[in-house]
């Protein structure tokens, strides 16, 4: 039983959310590799999103474009997601190794990647009178995800229903703190930069007279 | 011979270090002519108004006024300028502009092509006091009772506003005099008219000072009849705390507290159907430019979820020529013969003009910087227009000055025309004219968009309306398209789709039979106590 090839195992706990995940870990299976090529595709996605919508829909401002925010909102976000949910995580009695709850988020996120392209597709070929369609396959995704989520969260750690509710929230507060602290150490790293500069012009100055 | 060469060489080197030295004198605008742009950015546009001239006092020829053997002669020391005038009115039947002299206390009629003085007067005969009293406002027109020319003067600081017929060059004969109403609805302690406007009916509106519920509304014959039109408290952040306050508050609290009250409009106009537009000169996101309909609403109604914006779009703006921040102020308004809407802005002295529909055609007009040019304000405070002209007065600069429209704006008036009547195909000749000029001019490729979508050419439109980024009509237009497409393409969709079920049928069977085609290299099972150690780069292919 459950003689999976490693794509088979991510089509098995995608359709499989009550136990999928539990499988999953009780046949200690799921590839970093595939968790990893999940991640560039929800990049891919954000990036998607934004150019490739349909022009009636596409809401962004097309003078600029930058990738940096995009890659912030889904890459920087999914790895202060897995940190975030490993440092509490790990104080609570969790089981999940950071490894492999890198993995398991990464395959719930699967269905929401998926009918967020299929909706990207969609709105190219849709009016807006039959927008209904694209939201609602982009809801279908999202809700799916967060369903997946929460079981490869309960799974990952071996928690109780409410306890991986109440840890998922905490891990929220949790990446905003790791978030808040990386701008703040940026910003400050800036000004050592800024501040080294102004020397090194100062002596500039001083030693050409 | 070699010094021959020399001597050439360095005297063509002169020759062209001497002409590109040369200054060129242009006769431009004192400004750079902007426009919006779907986002609201500020883009570079061309000019659609030129200045044509200045008119001071000289030109108006008012030393006629000093002159006894000239029909206008008022009297030996008659001012020869204008002082502080405050309002324009041009009298598009018998081609006159009138200027309400307001410092000089007295109406000057001028003759509108040549702004030359043609009547000057000083007060109204046969009314309760002879001479104005830095009357603000004036408005003429042909009363339908009389027959005659009358004319309403904003006889501001003698409370009144007084209609008159014109004798002649020297003399008003009074008709009706509108004084402070008697009426308890009317609860302003003062009566300063500032402007005047009669509709076709002979109903007088009077904007008047420090009363801020609408204008004041006389009937023809000088009865008080109410108020019209009145500005909306605009909801602020202060507003809302204030009502919040209010409902704690005691009594002795309550007294002590300013009221919320809406804004009185500056200024106002009427256009040909009869609608009189306001204008607001305190920036008010609610109710800064509104066309009032016979009961007093506003037709141009941002809360009904339209948006209709009016001024410069950036709110609190740098602005480099003259270094200080600038807030729209907008003074005054005026509606052409074709419905076009110019506002005027007295913070920065731009026309803002826009069609029927609300649409920004163009702007034009400068602040004075230090440098005094022509075609720059300094107290704008009227704007008229007549044809193909508009008329800016100034009150500080004493002068009158006017734009005439350029050969871009000619094609944009007559492009927007023709589009707000909804005849777009025959739009798009001057839209093509206006495109050649400015390349970004946004309502250019929306009406070429609309007019490829009338001649059925879809593909273009949507090319244009992605161009212009007008999403709403690129929605439309793809509508069509797609509509257009599947018809012609019907028959190739069906074959594919009925190629499509017969596929899957037949596979369905071949799988049911247990007949496979395409034959797979049989999966190579895993061990499920090995874990990830096995080598994945084979399980990888098997899918």
């Amino acid at each position: 039983m459950y003689e999976f090839t490693q794509l088979g195992w991510l089509k098995h706990v995608i359709f499989h959310p009550v136990e999928g995940f539990e499988d999953l870990r009780w046949k200690k299976q799921g590839s970093m590799k595939i968790a990893l090529v999940i991640v560039f595709m929800l990049f891919v996605d954000m990036v998607a999103d934004r150019q490739l919508t349909g022009f009636q829909f596409n809401t962004a401002y097309v003078k600029v474009f930058n990738i940096v925010p995009l890659m912030v909102q889904s890459v920087v976000y999914f790895f202060t997601w897995v940190i975030a949910n490993w440092a509490l995580c790990t104080l609570f009695d969790g089981e999940g190794t950071l490894k492999k709850i890198c993995i398991y988020s990464a395959y719930a996120l699967v269905p929401y990647i998926l009918c967020s392209y299929i909706s990207i597709f969609i709105s190219n070929f849709i009016v807006s009178d039959e927008r209904i369609w694209m939201t609602a396959i982009y809801y279908l995704g999202l809700i799916w995800s967060v369903v997946l989520m929460i079981q490869a969260m309960k799974a990952v750690h071996q928690y109780s229903f409410k306890k991986t509710i109440v840890s998922m929230l905490f891990t929220i507060v949790a990446m905003l703190l790791i978030l808040f602290l990386a701008i703040l150490l940026l910003s400050l790293f800036q000004q050592v930069y800024v501040f080294g500069y102004s020397i090194y012009t100062e002596i500039a100055y001083r030693i050409r007279g | 011979m070699k010094h021959l060469l020399r001597k050439v060489l360095s005297l063509s080197l002169a020759a062209v270090t001497a002409l590109s030295m040369s200054v060129t004198a242009f006769a431009d605008e004192p400004y750079n002519s902007y426009n919006y742009d779907t986002w609201d950015d500020a883009i570079p546009s061309q000019s659609a108004y030129r200045v044509e001239k200045t008119v001071t006092g000289a030109e108006m020829q008012l030393l006629k006024l000093r002159d006894p053997n000239e029909k206008v002669y008022v009297s030996d020391n008659a001012a020869i300028t204008l002082s502080d005038a405050r309002d324009l009115f041009v009298d598009k039947e018998r081609k006159e502009m009138w200027v309400a002299d307001t410092k000089n206390n007295r109406i000057l009629c001028l003759d509108l092509e040549t702004l030359v003085v043609k009547g000057a007067y000083m007060g109204v005969n046969n009314s309760s006091v002879e001479g104005f009293a830095a009357p603000q406002g004036v408005f003429v027109t042909t009363s339908p009772t009389l027959g005659k020319q009358v004319v309403y003067v904003a006889d501001t600081d003698n409370s009144r506003v007084v209609k008159a017929t014109v004798t002649d060059e020297r003399n008003l004969e009074c008709v009706t005099e509108y004084k402070k109403p008697e009426e308890a609805l009317y609860t302003a302690q003062t009566f300063n008219p500032k402007k005047v406007c009669v509709d076709v009916a002979e109903n007088v509106y009077a904007v008047v000072n420090s009363v801020n519920s609408g204008s004041v509304q006389f009937s023809r014959e000088g009865k008080f009849t109410g108020f019209y039109g009145a500005n909306r408290v605009q909801v602020t952040a202060a507003v809302i705390a204030q009502r919040i306050w209010r409902a704690i508050a005691s009594d002795e609290q309550l007294e002590g507290m300013s009221r919320n009250v809406p804004i009185e409009y500056a200024n106002f106009d009427i256009d040909n159907d009869g609608f009189i537009y306001t204008v607001t000169e305190v920036d008010t996101d609610t109710d800064a430019v509104k066309k009032l309909n016979p009961a007093g609403y506003n037709i141009w109604n941002n809360a009904k979820g339209n948006e209709y914006k009016f001024g410069d779009l950036t709110g609190g703006q740098w602005d480099p020529l003259t270094k200080k921040q600038h807030v729209t102020r907008l003074t005054d308004l005026d509606i052409s013969d074709t419905g076009l809407i110019n506002v005027m802005d007295f913070e920065t002295g731009r026309v803002f003009q826009y069609d029927k529909e609300c649409n920004l055609v163009c702007i034009f007009g400068s602040k004075t910087s230090t440098s005094d040019q022509r075609g720059t304000m300094s107290n704008p405070n009227a704007v008229e227009s007549y044809g193909n002209r508009v008329y800016i007065l100034d009150g500080s600069k004493n002068d009158i000055t006017v734009f005439i429209e350029t050969q871009f704006g000619k094609y944009v008036h007559a492009a927007f025309d023709l589009y707000d009547e909804g005849r777009y195909v025959e739009a798009k000749s001057d839209w093509e004219e206006v495109v050649k000029r400015d390349g970004s001019y946004t309502y250019a490729y929306i009406g070429l968009g609309k007019a490829a979508l009338n001649e059925e050419e879809y593909n273009s439109a949507l090319k244009y309306f992605k161009t212009a980024y007008d999403q709403d009509d690129y929605d439309k237009a793809y509508k069509y398209a797609r509509e257009a497409f599947l018809r012609e393409h019907f028959t190739l969709i069906i074959i594919i789709i009925a190629l499509l079920v017969i596929l899957l049928i037949v596979k369905g069977q071949l799988k049911k039979r247990g007949i496979k085609l395409i034959k797979r290299k049989p999966k190579r099972p895993k061990p499920a106590t090995v874990p990830a150690a096995a080598p994945k780069d084979d399980e990888e292919e098997g899918e």
